[in-house]
């Protein structure tokens, strides 16, 4: 089955865009703000829509686009369906069984890129879709979010560390760190198996400190334009993992923790959207063909990003819901901000790819 | 992806007929991948170039069949070549994945400029 074309792929990105607005929504929803209707009977799924519906969306996109088969795209065209059905407040096992098609679908398309080569990376990346998948079972066999919430974190988490070990093949890594990077990832599967959270918080500590200490990012910082702009995204999102597993190790992830709020997002702001804020200008035009150019405003979502997120943490921290409540307003304007300097710079450069 | 720059010598390139083997990897080594900050030819991605009347066929790979930038580089590489090789000169660029790349492809400049002191093994 041939690949689907450009034109093709960004209607499916912007399906999946609808949950992350509607997710975004239900999130400040739930801390009080009002809401559209949909977004408002959606306020407990901000989990799901976020990680399941739209960052599957665009996962699952990134790996169709990568393997280049056109039965791959009905993996994120699943996940965006999903995250509508929750938003149109349908029977809440439509959403789920979309989410575990989409996440089934991302499963084979990995495995056919571990088939092309089959290396630890390859693997990491299948597994991290399996954790997508498992989540979404444990949500539909428990009924709670919370209990699916640690495999949603570990499809994020894998699958960008899993890029990221695939990247320190170009430097002289030792064989070590590789044996390390399985240990961490090990420690992170079976401390989510047996729900023991502060022991799952130190795996996601010990891997910020092994992705620090080997990540090409140390070496492309001292670059120029895109590369070193990347390079500072990840080493930014680095610290708030570092954060996150210590929180984390204090009890932060425990259902009902005052700290919960601060752990979750320094994983899903600081670490995800400052990979996603970083990749944007290259995964962008890779998807869809139009290029992104470099430009130093891409810097202003990113500390925007960090600003509003420390906020949020020291409202956590502190136990300031109103602090906690605002941050978390800024920190969707941060979005639009990043969706808006996206536009603009796509619109000053209209060339796109000829074949 | 950075916009590559254009040095003075392929300016009076465009009027010569024929391309060789070697300005078809200059060419190349204007394509960046971002990630790691490198050139697609100095990577060592680039692992054949076939001239022949009228046609130019490259075998290139990517350092990951997971990664969807594959198509990006390609474009950029026959934007590249399209600006320099004659009209009459059809570029045409395969993804092949085999031999698997590793690091051992990179050139030796590369490997400094990455911190390597020493020829690397395969860590695969």
């Amino acid at each position: 089955m041939s690949d689907l074309k450009p034109s093709g792929r960004l209607p499916l990105l912007f399906f999946g865009m609808l949950s992350l607005l509607g997710g975004v929504l239900a999130g400040l929803a739930r801390l009080g703000w009002e809401v559209p209707a949909p977004a408002a009977q959606a306020a407990g799924l901000h989990g799901p829509l976020m990680i399941s519906a739209f960052f599957g969306t665009v996962i699952s996109l990134e790996r169709a686009v990568a393997i280049g088969h056109g039965w791959a795209y009905l993996a994120p065209l699943a996940a965006g369906a999903g995250g509508l059905a929750l938003l149109a407040g349908a029977p809440l096992i439509v959403g789920q069984t979309l989410g575990c098609l989409a996440a089934f679908g991302l499963v084979a398309a990995s495995g056919v890129a571990m088939r092309r080569q089959f290396a630890i990376y390859t693997g990491i990346l299948t597994l991290a879709a399996g954790c997508w998948l498992i989540g979404n079972l444990i949500w539909i066999s428990s009924g709670e979010i919370s209990a699916a919430v640690p495999w949603w974190l570990l499809f994020l988490v894998l699958t960008i560390a899993g890029e990221r070990l695939e990247l320190t093949r170009f430097l002289p890594t030792p064989p070590a760190a590789q044996k390390i990077f399985i240990a961490i990832v090990g420690l992170l599967l079976v401390s989510a198996t047996i729900t023991v959270n502060p022991l799952f918080a130190a795996g996601f500590f010990a891997l910020a400190l092994w992705l620090l200490r080997y990540d090409i990012a140390r070496r492309n910082v001292a670059s120029d334009r895109l590369t070193r702009f990347i390079a500072i995204c990840l080493l930014s999102g680095y610290v708030w993992l570092v954060i996150a597993g210590l929180l984390g190790m204090a009890g932060a992830f425990t259902p009902g923790h005052i700290w919960r709020d601060a752990a979750l997002h320094s994983i899903g702001l600081g670490f995800v959207f400052a990979m996603v804020f970083g990749h944007a200008p290259i995964i962008f035009p890779a998807v869809t063909r139009i290029k992104i150019p470099y430009h130093p405003v891409l810097y202003l979502p990113l500390v925007l990003l960090h600003l509003t997120l420390a906020l949020r943490v020291f409202g956590g921290l502190t136990n300031n819901f109103a602090l906690r409540q605002h941050a978390s307003l800024f920190n969707g304007l941060v979005l639009v901000v990043f969706i808006a300097t996206m536009v603009l710079l796509v619109r000053s450069n209209t060339k796109r790819g000829t074949r | 992806m950075m916009v590559p720059h254009r040095p003075p010598e392929t300016q009076i390139a465009m009027t010569h007929p024929a391309p060789d083997e070697e300005r078809v990897r200059t060419l190349l080594r204007q394509v960046v991948d971002p990630e790691v900050g490198a050139n697609i030819v100095d990577l060592g991605l680039v692992y054949r170039i076939d001239i022949a009347p009228g046609q130019v066929g490259i075998a290139m790979t990517m350092t990951s069949p997971a990664c969807p930038m594959g198509e990006m580089i390609i474009d950029d590489a026959y934007a590249e070549l399209d600006r320099i090789l004659p009209d009459e000169c059809q570029p045409e660029i395969r993804i092949v994945w085999e031999p698997s790349w590793n690091p051992t492809m990179m050139s030796e400049q590369c490997r400094l400029r990455l911190g390597w002191s020493e020829p690397p093994a395969d860590q695969q």
